[in-house]
């Protein structure tokens, strides 16, 4: 459960999710932000992060996402969350990230809000 | 009426220096967390703020790192006790700056935010520190927070 992968799973239009399992720690931050700039460099400027298989996250990994969140601002763009924990929305909830981000309950809620309607 | 006194559950560890240590902290806090029914959400809490100390301690220590877990069974409010122990040159918990999510997306250093997570996620934080000894004690009871 703690080991850490991550997935682009979907990319439609200007939004890419990105489905990350295990400890989000430095290694795990580092993997996600240079994935992001991949995605938000190929015109994916709304990023979905799906933490459902996500249970533990340090601030070390926190502080990678707060590059993602800082480079999606930069090009106008979402950065979105998606099927936290408790405990991991609770984290987010003391840092403020709600302000700055979006966060869903699920992936389907979502996609729902983030695609533009056909 | 008799009154049952059960015994708290203790775990004592010291932490290698490797990548990941801090999750064996995190296991121990579950292991000791579930023997008292302990809820899962709020154990989660627990291991969030566990993390972070032993992060600092591993980060800024010298020398070993010692976590010792108690559980309380106590039927009515069971809690949890953690202390993580270094040796390092110590630090003034007061000068640590709350972070402000604002001031981190324009700095340079996003990092910091560990202090404030482990007392915003735990009920009691206790900080003792002075060159060769930092010892930080947290408590979380059921129901906290």
């Amino acid at each position: 459960m703690e080991t850490f992968e991550l997935k682009v799973t979907d990319q439609q239009g200007n939004v890419a999710v990105l489905e990350i399992a295990g400890y989000i720690n430095n290694e795990g931050g580092e993997v996600i932000a240079k994935e992001a700039r991949k995605l938000i460099d190929a015109g994916r400027h709304t990023l979905l992060l799906d933490l459902r298989a996500t249970r533990i996250i340090n601030s070390i990994g926190i502080s990678l996402l707060l590059e993602v969140l800082e480079h999606t601002l930069e090009v106008k763009g979402t950065l979105a969350f998606c099927s936290l924990t408790p405990s991991i929305a609770k984290t987010f909830q003391i840092m403020g990230l709600a302000q700055y981000t979006r966060i869903f309950p699920d992936r389907v809620t979502a996609l729902t809000e983030l695609l533009p309607s056909q | 009426m008799a009154m049952i006194m059960v015994e708290p559950v203790r775990v004592r560890l010291v932490l290698p220096r490797t990548p990941r240590a801090e999750l064996l902290a995190t296991r121990a806090v579950e292991e000791a967390g579930h023997r008292i029914a302990f809820p899962r959400d709020t154990l989660a809490e627990v291991k969030l703020a566990v993390v972070e100390a032993c992060l600092n301690a591993i980060e800024y220590g010298t020398g070993e790192v010692e976590v010792e877990v108690i559980a309380h069974a106590d039927d009515a409010h069971p809690w949890m006790e953690v202390a993580v122990v270094d040796h390092g040159p110590g630090f003034d918990p007061s000068g640590v700056a709350k972070p402000v999510l604002s001031d981190k997306l324009r700095s340079t250093r996003k990092r910091g935010w560990g202090l404030e997570l482990i007392r915003r996620l735990m009920d009691e934080v206790q900080i003792t520190s002075e060159p060769g000894l930092t010892r930080v004690r947290m408590i979380r009871r059921r129901g906290g927070r």
